[in-house]
Formats: structure tokens, C-alpha cells, sequence
């Protein structure tokens, strides 16, 4: 199919199918899939009613053709969309009028809301996808999505697997959100990375109330732009749509003029919308558009316009980084999670993530760090390797538009990174080296910033998605380099108008008051044109300069933000609490967490870790767990001292990282939700417990198939396996697991919980123990490792 | 929207005379997670049709099997089938809460319990506005009572859940996002007694430690 008429043309689109063959007599509810096979002369018919009055475009009924949604109605995909796009096609014969193999969600929430895998989403669209081609579709769409991450997983899968064009729609609220938080500038920037050929939005809302959305999607992208609204809003009683034809397209019209060029209608509409439309749109032509030009990276909650200075935390990088390098080597991404949420709260744009490290399988922890870290800090990531195939499965599973750190001037590493950031549509650092090393004048490495700009535009990469990093060099080592520094990072920005990046604390390596030294190099540095700072957010002078510098250079309008961050804090406030008297234990009973690691680490000046533990924190902790179980403490105050106690077992740690003692674990276990079921905050609250009594957790979260549970316990050799379900429907999941565990030649103690379980059930089902609640696993633990 | 902190405190198993910094932190995140998150719900009439093998919500395929249903709706010709839910926004603050705070995922999760019923009763209270003519019964969910879970099902599918509000219903037959509800409510033209709510249909109506102070929890 020709694209290039979509940005001049305008192209009619079908109208609804679904509510037209409800309005004919489909029961609300039904499966209009299967009336492919039931009812074909009655599909032709509509397509021609929409023919007559107009379309170009036809969707084939193939919405719900998944095998997800076709489970259990006899019927395969290639047998559903074969059919579906066979009857679109009968219709249009002889007429010109394009088939559209028609995707709609998979009927199952993605990971992390739901549990389906963003891998086996892809799957299940390439399945449709591939049949939709061979069944002769002309172009696919991808449409009512809600979760960005599905249709990322859509596109991919038909970009990959078909040569066919492919337009996506997503369905927003009136408040310019999807359900799952995504808006417009993340959705467009997102899609339109990823090589869709036009994007839009279809359903959830009448024209009215999507004109101003749609007008805000055509600011945010180059594509062609479609309008597929709602004839209004369902009646709530009878769930008729209240919009007339007239109606619709006098409050579509104004669409055109920001630059629509695409038209149809979704639930309500029928063929006599599609006419009015088609009379309305003769002779017209679309508005003028504007594309954007600015750089930008994103969450799908978390568009991150680059219009100012913006820091990008450093601190997930192993480098120098001991505890991190640990957690990485066992696969321990809390600590990761920690790391980032740490960054997010102390005011970070963008994370580096970085996680490579020798003995570590980066291809492989890459990607699950990404979603770890997304399934609960929104802010943009940069991905940090020079593994391609790291870099590309981070990439393919990155929710929203990334950024890549980095290339190079060397032209192998362009040649192997540029593409990746190319078909993802990533944002890329380019840093100002090449296989000659750096070069020591600033105008030599503005040459190289020239030369992997245009290696990026050759490849059809943006310009605003370059950004360039010209190097901190250690100032006491190689002195005149500092204002090389500075002075390349003027000239990428005046000359070439880049976003520019710099890691800004080597600049001090060696020196004493490294802080002086940093904060007065970045001052230096944002003067120059610095807009990408990489340093730890955490260290509150450089944040502090950085705000001030956004006060003086007029970002920060109206000094709002810094007047937001510094007004009302009292100058340094005591350190001292509890009047000098608050012990170890009762700073843990409390749930004191800050000072629970002050005291911590001052007992631990004179004392030894492990007394600390087992004589102070255990005892107080036995203390909560008494009052807990008396009704005199509550839940959360369970937890919050588990939290202190946290706190306490990271002093201990650090301290025996220093002595080059082992670490205290008292025991490992595995954790998990069983299969089906996906709530899991009763299970992390085990979790927090146990392992703040200083046992380690494998924690498989939720939806666990039992062979994935026996299979841990089989390879880590564990002896206490603790299981989570809170449905009815799942206990089955829940006995066969247990049964699994217990085939194994010396089955590990399991201990169940959850709301639908009881001490009579859990017997019966053969599991050692029922927990009624978190302090009681850990009695449990106790004798287990006793 | 308010969350009702006494049941959110109750949710947490938190008695009759909780501490105060525990509904002070309960208050505070009630109040963090009413500025983000308004309750979604849709809810439409059926007529219904009493049969052999249940009732049935006209023209659709959901069936209302079991005693619970019959009881429930045997003065009623029509009843409003609701689905009310805290959306993907609620999971992602629970989220990232339990990557900060356990304690406070805890105490946020159970607010959301509370603000999940509090959108029900809305849903409930435009209904009563819609049908004034009308006497409801109590709102009953499958599951409850030998209704069956089953009818998750049909009732997201003839509600349209996961187009109109988000949600969808898994294999396992839980509602997604977590904190959805689905409830079926009796429409009747003579006045319905109390029978799901209240102290008379409490298992613990002889224990209870409220009613021994001479309250009630609520519910």
C-alpha cells in the first residue's frame, strides 16, 4: 500500500462493527469473531454499507482473533482471520478498497499489572499478524490499546514478521491518560521510534471530548494522524451511544485542521456516520502541522521533555561499587530497585543502568533489571553497555522511549549500535572518542561528535536524539583538559545544537574535598552548555548547585522550583533523637529506621555483627512480634520495625564488607504466589519479615508455575519453600505444588498462607505448616533452621 | 471521594481504638491516594428472567445460579450489574510504595479497599438518583454465598470492563486490575430488607468486640 498519499490525502476509514452487530441482535457480551463462520452474508453486507457510504478502508473482524480469546471456541487463528479477512475482501471486490487485518488487546494485562510476558504478547500478535498476511490483508491495525507496552509488542511483532503497513490507535481518557497512566507525548514519541506508519486514537470518547487529544498528538509527532471517536458516550442504562451522525462529524471537523488526515469511527458509529463524514470531508484539506523538534525520552507515565538542565543518576553502575557488584552476581535486583527508587526520590530525570560486570550474563540481566526497575519507578532510562545484544534485549523490553549510552566514533561501534537505536527508536550518547582514543583539543572531538551525528542521520535517526558526551578527564592527572572539556561541550552545543552529557565526578579523582572540586567543574560545565549532568543525585551539593544554576539561567520561572525545594527547611536540623537516650532496640520497636542505622553503626564501632544481631536485634524484634500476636501491635508496625531491622542488617553488612567477614544469612527459602493468581503484597509482607530476621529470600513472585517453584528449590537446594494464594481458584495451583515439592527425594518444609487458606486445608493439601500471618513464618523459619 | 478510615484501619485488623500515629499514617495516605486515584465504574440495568436453571439478566448469557441469587432477587424484575475499580494507577502507587515503605503498602493497600467500596456506593448512589422509584437490595459480588465466581466472566463481557473501565478477568477468574469489584444490585417497587449487611447476618454477632461497646463496625 502507498503511504505517501496518508500526509496529504484524506482517507476514510470503516465505521464500528462490534455495536452495529449488536444493534442488529449480538448479544452484549457475544464474540463478533465467530460470526466469520455463523453469519459471513451479514459481516459482507455491513462492509459494503460502509463501501457505499464511503470508506476506503475496511477492518477486517478480526479484533478479538487471538488464541488468548479464541481459547475454548474450536476455532484457530489462521482459521478466524483467514475467514474474517476472506469476507472483507469479497465485500471490496473490484472497488479499491483496502483490507486491514484488525488487532485489538489480547484480553490479558501485561507484566508488571498483570502477568503475561511482554515476550509471550509478541507471540501471540505474531501469530495473528503472520496470518493476517498470508490471508492477503493489505495493512494491519493495531487498535484500542490502552497499555502502551501491549502495542509496542503489537508492532513489534507485525514489523518483524509481515511487510505490511501498520497504523496503532490507542484509547485515552478524557484526562489525557490511558488506564495504565499512559499520555499523549509518550505514546506518540514512543510509536512513532518504533517505525508505526501513522498513530491515533480510537474509542473510550465522543469528538468532542478527543479533538483537544488528538490536537495535542499531532504537536508530538511527524506521522500521519488518525481520528476514530466514539458517537459520544453509552447511556449508562441501555449502553446505546447518544451521538448523532450531524453531530459527530461537526465535532470532528475541527481535527482536520490540526492536521487529521485520517478518519473513521469506532463503537456507535454505523454506515450512515461514514457517509456524513465523507460529504463533510470533500475538498477539504488538513491543517498545517508542526513537528516537534525537541529531544525527549519517556516512560509511558513519564515524558521527559529535555527542555532544560536534566540529571541523570549515576548510581546504578558497579563500578567501584562492591555491595552492587554482589547483588548483581547473585541476581539480586531489590538491591537495583533500591538503588533507583533511592535516585527517583532525591530528584533524578533519567537512570543510567548499568549492570555489567565480569561473570555476570549482562544479555540477560539487562532486560530483567529494566523491568524491575520500571515495574515501579517511572522515570526514563538510559541503557548503559557496549553488549549489542545486551543494549537490543534491554531495548525490546524498555516500556516507553530510552536512551542508549553510548557509541562512539569508531565506525565498527557505530556499525553495530546505531541500528539498535535506529529500530527502537532510542535516544543515543555519542562520546567524543574514536579507536584513536580521545583526542586532547576540543575542536578534534567536536569532529567526531560531527562524524556520529551524521553516521546517526544517515541511518534516519532524529538529530534531537543525538546527545553527546565530551568527556570529564581526572583534572589532577591531565590539568589543561579540564577547559577542553568545557570548551568542546560550547562548541557540540553552538555549533551542532545537541543535548550535551557529562559524567561530571571524575573531574576529581585523586584530590582531597572531592565535593569543592565537582560542584564548582559543574557550574563551570552547565555554563558551557552542559544540559545532561550524570552524577549521584544523592549528594545534595551538586542538586543544590543545579537548582540554583536553573534560577540564574531562567528555567526555573518565577525561582518556583527553588523556593519549592529549599523554603521551609530548617538549616541542618540536630542529628539526635530521642533526647540522646533512644537505644538500638527501641529505635527498631519504633521503626526508626535512620536511627536504627546510626545506632547500628556506632555499636558496631566496638561490638561484632552477629552478637549486634542475634543479642540486640532479634530480641527486639521477638518484642514487636509478642505485642503483634497480643493485639497490642498492629501490621504496619510489624513492618516498619522489620524495616529499622533492615537497616540495622546493611550496617552489619558494610561492616563485615570492611573486615572481609561473611555475610549473616541464617538460612535460605523460597517464596512465591502460585500459579493464577496475581496478588502478591500478602506474600512480600513474609517477605520483608523473614529476611529482615536475617534469612535470604528467593523471591519468584507471583503466578509461579509449580515446576518453576521445584525447580529452584531442586537447583539452590532449599529447604523451606513458603507459598501464597488468595483465591479459591487458585488452591489447586496451590495442592499441586505442593504435591510437585514433595516427589523430590528430600522435600523442603512448606509452610502456605494466604486469605482462603486454614490450618484444616493446609493440612490436608500436605504442607508442614499454615501461616495465619507473617510473624508466624517466622517461628517457622526458626525451627526450620534451628 | 473519601476512604473510610475506620475500615481502612479495620481492613488492617486494627480494632476498635487504634493507636494514633497508625490513623494519623492511615489519614495521610488515605488523603495522598484520593488526590491520584478517583474510582472507575460502569453499571447497567437488566431486565430479568426467572427459569429452571437460575436467573438470567435478559439477553445476555450471564445466568445467576445457586440460592444466594434467588434469595437475593426474588422481588426484584431488574437488577443493576456494576463493576467499580481503582485501575492500573492504583497498582503502580502500591508498587512503588512497597519498593519504599512495607508498612505504608500496607496501610495504602487497605485504603484502597476502603475507596474501592466508597466507588461502589457512588455507583449505587447514581443509580438511586437514576431509578427513584426503586428499592435496592443489599449489593451482593460472586462469590459471595454460593454465587458463582464463574460469572465474572459474562458480567465483564456484557459490561464491556476492559474497553469501559480497564478491567479484565483472568484465567483464574480474578479481577485485574486487583482492586476491582463486580456486584450485582436488586431493583424492586416494594421496600428490601437487609439481607447481606448488618449485625443479624454477622458471624460474629455474639463475639463481636464493637457491638460489646454497644457500636457497630460499619459494614
Amino acid at each position: 500500500m502507498e503511504l505517501d498519499c496518508l500526509y496529504k490525502n484524506l482517507i476514510l476509514w470503516d465505521g464500528a462493527m462490534g455495536t452495529v452487530l449488536q444493534q442488529r441482535g449480538l448479544p452484549p457480551g457475544g464474540k463478533p469473531e465467530l460470526l466469520n463462520f455463523t453469519d459471513p452474508g451479514q459481516l459482507r453486507g455491513i462492509f459494503q454499507e460502509y463501501i457505499q457510504a464511503g470508506a476506503q478502508i475496511l477492518c477486517a473482524n478480526t479484533f478479538g482473533a487471538n488464541a488468548l480469546k479464541l481459547a475454548g471456541t474450536g476455532y484457530t487463528v489462521e482459521q478466524v482471520v483467514s475467514a474474517a479477512v476472506s469476507i472483507a475482501k469479497e465485500a471490496a471486490a473490484g472497488t479499491g478498497v483496502k483490507i486491514s487485518l484488525d488487532l485489538g488487546p489480547l484480553g490479558e494485562l501485561l507484566e508488571p499489572l498483570g502477568t503475561l510476558s511482554f515476550e509471550r504478547a509478541y507471540d501471540l500478535f505474531r501469530e495473528v499478524a503472520l496470518a493476517g498476511e498470508r490471508a492477503g490483508a493489505d495493512l494491519v491495525s493495531i487498535e484500542t490499546m490502552t497499555d502502551l507496552y501491549e502495542a509496542k509488542a503489537a508492532l513489534l511483532a507485525v514489523k518483524e514478521n509481515t511487510a505490511l503497513p501498520v497504523f496503532v490507535t490507542m484509547s485515552f481518557e478524557q484526562n489525557g491518560r490511558t488506564f495504565t497512566g499512559c499520555t499523549i507525548p509518550s505514546m506518540a514519541r514512543t510509536l512513532e521510534g518504533l517505525g508505526a506508519d501513522a498513530i491515533g486514537l480510537n474509542c473510550s470518547l465522543g469528538p468532542d471530548l478527543l479533538a483537544p487529544l488528538l490536537e495535542e498528538l499531532c504537536k508530538h509527532t511527524r506521522l500521519p494522524v488518525i481520528a476514530k471517536p466514539n458517537a459520544g458516550l453509552p447511556d449508562p442504562a441501555t449502553g446505546a451511544y447518544g451521538m448523532g451522525p450531524e453531530e459527530f462529524v461537526q465535532a470532528l471537523l475541527p481535527c482536520l485542521e490540526a492536521g487529521v488526515t485520517i478518519f473513521g469511527g469506532c463503537c456507535g458509529t454505523s454506515p450512515e456516520y461514514i457517509r456524513a463524514l465523507a460529504e463533510a470531508l470533500k475538498g477539504k484539506a488538513p491543517g498545517p502541522r508542526t513537528p516537534p523538534a525537541n529531544s525527549f525520552v519517556c516512560s509511558p507515565a513519564h515524558p521527559l521533555p529535555l527542555t532544560g538542565v536534566r540529571v541523570i543518576g549515576e548510581r546504578i553502575n558497579p563500578t567501584g561499587k562492591k555491595r552492587l557488584q554482589q547483588a548483581l552476581l547473585e541476581g539480586d535486583l531489590d538491591y537495583v530497585l533500591d538503588l533507583a527508587v533511592q535516585q527517583e526520590d532525591a530528584g533524578a530525570h533519567i537512570l543510567d543502568v548499568n549492570v555489567g560486570y565480569p561473570g555476570v550474563n549482562e544479555a540477560e540481566l539487562l532486560p530483567r533489571a529494566v523491568k524491575k526497575i520500571q515495574s515501579a519507578v517511572s522515570l526514563p532510562l538510559q541503557l548503559d553497555s557496549s553488549d549489542p545484544a545486551a543494549l537490543e534485549a534491554a531495548l525490546r523490553v524498555y516500556n516507553g522511549k530510552a536512551v542508549v549510552n553510548s557509541v562512539n566514533g569508531d565506525p565498527e561501534v557505530l556499525g553495530r549500535i546505531l541500528p539498535l537505536v535506529k529500530k527502537y527508536g532510542a535516544a543515543v550518547v555519542g562520546l567524543t572518542l574514536d579507536e584513536g582514543g580521545i583526542p586532547q583539543t576540543a575542536r578534534a572531538r567536536l569532529d567526531i561528535a560531527r562524524r556520529i551525528l551524521d553516521a546517526a542521520l544517515e541511518l534516519g535517526i532524529p538529530r534531537e536524539d543525538v546527545w553527546m558526551d565530551c568527556l570529564t578527564l581526572t583534572v589532577s592527572a591531565q590539568q589543561e583538559q579540564a577547559a577542553e572539556t568545557l570548551k568542546a561541550v560550547r562548541l557540540v552545543r553552538e555549533e551542532l545544537g545537541l543535548q550535551t552529557v557529562l559524567g561530571v565526578s571524575n573531574i576529581s579523582f585523586g584530590l582531597p574535598n572531592r565535593p569543592r572540586v565537582t560542584e564548582t567543574f559543574l557550574i563551570q560545565a552547565l555554563e558551557a552548555g552542559l544540559t545532561l549532568p550524570i552524577l549521584n543525585p544523592g549528594l545534595t551539593g551538586l542538586m543544590d548547585a543545579i537548582a540554583a544554576f536553573r534560577v540564574l539561567s531562567g528555567e526555573d520561572a518565577g525561582c518556583r522550583d527553588y523556593v519549592a525545594r529549599f523554603a521551609g527547611t530548617p538549616a541542618a536540623p540536630p542529628a539526635k533523637s530521642g533526647g540522646g537516650l533512644l537505644t538500638l532496640e527501641d529505635a527498631v520497636i519504633r521503626g526508626l529506621k535512620a536511627d536504627a542505622a546510626r545506632l547500628a553503626r556506632e555499636a558496631l564501632e566496638t561490638g561484632d555483627g552477629v552478637a549486634l544481631v542475634e543479642e540486640r536485634l532479634i530480641p527486639a524484634l521477638d518484642t514487636v512480634g509478642a505485642d503483634y500476636e497480643a493485639g497490642r501491635a498492629f501490621l504496619p508496625q510489624l513492618l516498619s520495625a522489620a524495616q529499622a531491622a533492615q537497616a540495622v542488617f546493611e550496617a552489619v553488612r558494610a561492616a563485615l564488607d570492611r573486615t572481609g567477614g561473611a555475610p549473616v544469612k541464617k538460612g535460605r527459602f523460597v517464596i512465591a504466589t502460585v500459579q493464577g493468581d496475581i496478588h502478591d503484597i500478602g506474600k512480600n509482607i513474609v517477605k520483608t519479615i523473614l529476611e529482615n530476621y536475617g534469612y535470604g529470600a528467593i523471591d519468584l513472585g507471583r503466578d509461579v508455575p509449580p515446576e518453576t517453584i521445584l525447580e529452584t528449590v531442586r537447583r539452590e537446594r532449599i529447604s523451606l519453600v513458603g507459598l501464597s494464594a488468595l483465591m479459591t481458584t487458585t488452591l489447586p495451583a496451590m495442592e499441586e505444588t505442593v504435591r510437585l515439592l514433595r516427589t523430590l527425594p528430600s522435600p523442603p518444609v512448606i509452610f502456605v498462607g494466604g486469605a482462603v487458606v486454614t490450618e484444616e486445608y493446609a493440612r490436608h493439601m500436605g504442607a508442614d505448616y499454615y501461616a495465619r500471618d507473617a510473624r508466624a513464618s517466622v517461628d517457622i523459619a526458626r525451627e526450620v533452621f534451628s | 471521594m473519601e476512604v473510610d478510615i475506620a475500615e481502612a484501619l479495620r481492613y488492617l485488623g486494627i480494632g476498635h481504638s487504634p493507636p494514633e500515629d497508625l490513623r494519623r499514617q492511615t489519614a495521610e495516605l488515605a488523603r495522598m491516594l484520593t488526590a491520584r486515584v478517583a474510582p472507575r465504574y460502569v453499571c447497567r440495568i437488566f431486565p430479568l428472567e426467572f427459569g429452571e436453571g437460575g436467573i438470567r439478566l435478559a439477553q445476555t448469557e450471564a445466568v445467576l445460579t445457586g440460592r444466594t441469587a434467588h434469595v437475593m432477587l426474588a422481588q426484584c424484575r431488574q437488577a443493576a450489574v456494576l463493576c467499580c475499580t481503582l485501575g492500573a494507577e492504583f497498582e503502580a502507587l502500591l508498587r512503588a510504595r512497597q519498593a519504599r515503605d512495607m508498612a505504608q503498602a500496607a496501610i495504602l493497600d487497605a485504603c484502597g479497599s476502603a475507596l474501592v467500596e466508597a466507588g461502589c456506593d457512588a455507583a449505587q448512589e447514581e443509580l438511586a438518583r437514576r431509578c427513584p422509584q426503586s428499592y435496592f437490595t443489599d449489593r451482593f459480588s460472586p462469590g459471595y454465598g454460593d454465587l458463582p465466581l464463574e460469572l465474572q466472566r459474562p458480567i465483564c463481557a456484557l459490561l464491556d470492563t476492559p474497553r469501559r473501565v480497564g478491567v479484565q478477568v483472568t484465567e483464574h477468574l480474578l479481577l485485574n486490575p486487583g482492586k476491582s469489584v463486580t456486584a450485582i444490585v436488586g431493583l424492586s417497587d416494594q421496600p428490601q430488607a437487609a439481607r447481606i449487611r448488618g449485625c443479624g447476618f454477622c458471624k460474629l454477632n455474639q463475639s463481636c468486640p464493637y457491638r460489646k461497646e454497644g457500636t457497630t463496625c460499619g459494614a
